[in-house]
């Protein structure tokens, strides 16, 4: 044992102690929950959620779709060919492939079979398409179309009449003021999946923040840890401990999703959705900050695990309030609580997950997300300090703004 | 050297530590004793800055404890607590870093104490698999980890059996060395047999407070005298003492304006003295006498 530090305690090493202790807290949060089976085992479930709805949602969805139709001769083969084309207005890279077969019977038993999605036989007025139970509408559309014209060619070279001109100012053009997006549903259905992920990362991590806050007082380490490192270490350490898990998890899931929709072929929705996603990170980011303020304060005013449940609501309820918002407000609502703080981390990313969100509304939600975050975690430090060492009984947050120092 | 000076704390109005003012000694092992709730706890909490006093301060070497200072002082607090689901070690060596020392430092003075206490084997074990007494030692390793310059234990030896307790004095008082080291404890034996000096409190008021043997030199001059004979009641016809007991050739007397050696002459002039000693007060009835 040394006795230079008995002679000067005042050596400058002592403020650095105390200035790195959060680090140390930090790292005992992370290295505690990473060896805890269920926390890679949530977060592995929720990975695995995450591209099963990607690959999901792509092949119910808009997957190119290779037609097939049963014909008996060349002509009937040349409109399946050229409806193939008009099956592909919409880019998607659907086909339209004619299948030769021996006879009329032979097309229909194609088509029973499921062999062919539907047949086209040549009739003595125009052609017949010959369905199972019913007939894809985009196919038949396109089958109308080609067979139409194909005929209408053929007439119009047997008379003698220009097509061309005939058809001249018969062009009828569309203009959307408002186009629908074809990614509609896809980008809602991502709204939901950014909403619920957002949600059960923030009360997992939240959850843990606060358990890990009552663990202390309930084993009285608490005393211990006060008289080796300020309270507030305490706090920053388990804020950015969790913290950093969580913004891990939610990176995680964020790049298992770019990944599957990369994969799956998703490149529409990827560019529509990218940003959104990239917002979504830096936005869960700040509202987690503000929230584990309130959960580690959720923690020192409990006594033992039990009181979490009632200490833990106002964090819960900020962070229900938004999915029940999501689900049933209007579009006014939305848009307001998008801007607040805390709630606006969640709800902000799902309207840009939807599309059309206004470049302002989201900077006001940045802005308004960070200065809530300071402002919260502030107010949760002081909390904290104030109720952290009494470990006798649970206290309510309205006692705890009374306290005095 | 620890000075804590003018302490006091209120609860509600009520004066829990009051007016509480001594010195711990570098060297030398301060006993700090007092009835249940006389207020021990809530002074070294305050000492530790865990709890802050509503009036009076402590002082190191002389001026205001710094709160760095504060964090090189060794605590045992009276509610024991450490991470029950943690391994011993690594409980060690985070609370060391906590106090800023390096990991490889903190690892190998963990494993220094735990083999103090022959838990070496157990360093790797969760702390709850670890029997009570273990646990506590496991504790005092908490509050040696980091080297402190000071140590202030809340009643270090209770919970401990006799044999955990020699080890655990052993281990004090080669880990205090030249340092302030002030526990309280509430087994005055093992204050009497310990501790060189002692603090006495009684609802929260400070009743004694010097060395041990100035506190026992404070009673009256008692002496035992065994006399050859088999019935020592004639010493009560002597001047200048009061007899407090007589027990066949056994007399136990109180000097009262004579000397110890003009007792002796009376004594010897009668009838030939078998033994004759000092009688010191017991620490017990030292303190059953401030708390009255």
């Amino acid at each position: 044992m040394s006795t230079a530090t008995t002679s000067d305690p005042t050596s400058t090493s002592t403020t650095e102690e105390v200035r790195g202790a959060w680090r140390v807290v930090a790292e005992r949060e992370i290295s505690t929950r990473v060896r805890e089976k269920s926390y890679v085992y949530s977060a592995v479930i929720m990975i695995l959620g995450v591209v099963a709805t990607v690959v999901l949602t792509s092949i119910l969805g808009g997957r190119p779709t290779d037609y097939k139709v049963a014909v008996t001769d060349d002509a009937s083969a040349a409109v399946v060919s050229a409806a193939s084309t008009v099956v592909d207005r919409t880019d998607d890279g659907s086909t339209a492939r004619p299948q030769q077969v021996a006879s009329a019977a032979a097309a229909e038993k194609a088509v029973r079979d499921g062999d062919a999605d539907a047949a086209l036989i040549a009739t003595d007025d125009g052609y017949e398409m010959v369905g199972k139970e019913e007939i894809d509408s985009t196919l038949s559309t396109a089958l109308t179309t080609a067979g139409s014209t194909a005929a209408l060619t053929a007439n119009a070279d047997r008379q003698g009449v220009d097509l061309a001109e005939l058809q001249k100012g018969s062009a009828v053009s569309e203009r959307l003021l408002d186009p629908a997006d074809g990614d509609a549903g896809a980008r809602q259905l991502a709204a939901y999946v950014f909403l619920i992920l957002f949600y059960i990362t923030a009360i997992t991590f939240g959850m843990s923040i606060a358990q890990s806050v009552v663990q202390e007082k309930e084993s009285r380490v608490v005393e211990i840890l006060a008289a080796a490192v300020p309270i507030r270490a305490m706090l920053w350490g388990k804020i950015a401990g969790n913290t950093l898990l969580a913004f891990a998890q939610i990176l995680l899931l964020a790049i298992a999703g770019i990944a599957s929709l990369a994969a799956t072929g998703e490149t529409g929705l990827l560019t529509a959705l990218g940003p959104a996603v990239g917002m979504y990170v830096v936005f869960f980011v700040l509202g987690f900050v503000a929230l584990a303020g309130l959960w580690a304060v959720a923690g020192s005013l409990a006594s033992r695990q039990e009181d979490l449940q009632s200490t833990t609501m106002p964090g819960q309820v900020l962070l229900f309030a938004p999915y029940i918002i999501a689900f049933s407000a209007g579009a006014g609502v939305k848009t307001v609580v998008s801007m607040l703080p805390i709630m606006s981390a969640m709800l902000m990313p799902s309207r840009m997950a939807e599309g059309g969100v206004p470049v302002w509304q989201i900077a006001v939600a940045v802005v308004v997300n960070v200065l809530g975050a300071i402002g919260i975690v502030r107010l949760a430090a002081r909390l904290y300090e104030r109720t952290l060492m009494r470990t006798e009984r649970k206290i309510g947050f309205g006692e705890a703004l009374r306290l005095s120092e | 050297m620890l000075d804590i000076s003018s302490l006091s704390r209120s609860y509600d109005g009520t004066l829990v530590v009051d007016d509480v003012t001594f010195r711990v000694t570098p060297g030398r092992m301060t006993g700090f004793v007092g009835a249940n709730g006389a207020g021990k706890t809530t002074t070294m909490r305050m000492i530790l800055g865990v709890l802050a006093p509503t009036s009076g301060q402590v002082l190191w070497n002389g001026s205001p404890i710094t709160t760095g200072q504060r964090r090189r002082i060794g605590y045992m607090p009276e509610e024991r607590g450490l991470y029950p689901r943690m391994r011993v070690s690594d409980q060690l060596v985070f609370l060391a870093r906590l106090h800023g020392v390096d990991r490889a430092e903190a690892a190998r003075r963990a494993r220094e104490l735990l083999d103090h206490f022959d838990l070496g084997d157990r360093a790797d074990d969760v702390l709850d698999t670890l029997s009570l007494g273990n646990q506590q030692r496991v504790q005092i390793a908490a509050s040696l980890i980091h080297r402190p310059d000071a140590l202030v234990l809340d009643e270090p030896f209770s919970g401990l059996d006799p044999v955990a307790v020699d080890a655990m004095a052993s281990l004090l008082a080669k880990e205090a060395g030249d340092k302030p080291l002030l526990f309280s404890s509430h087994q005055l034996d093992l204050v009497e047999r310990l501790c060189d000096d002692l603090v006495i409190l009684s609802h929260g008021k400070v009743v004694a407070a010097g060395s041990v043997d100035e506190l026992r030199g404070t009673g009256p001059d008692r002496y035992r005298v065994r006399l050859d004979g088999s019935d020592a009641a004639w010493i009560r016809g002597l001047r200048g003492i009061e007899v407090k007991d007589v027990d066949g050739g056994t007399a136990l007397v109180d000097l009262d304006g004579i000397t110890p050696s003009e007792l002796l002459s009376q004594l010897v002039a009668k009838e030939p003295v078998a033994e004759f000693t000092r009688v010191r007060q017991p620490l017990s009835a030292i303190f059953r006498e401030v708390n009255r």
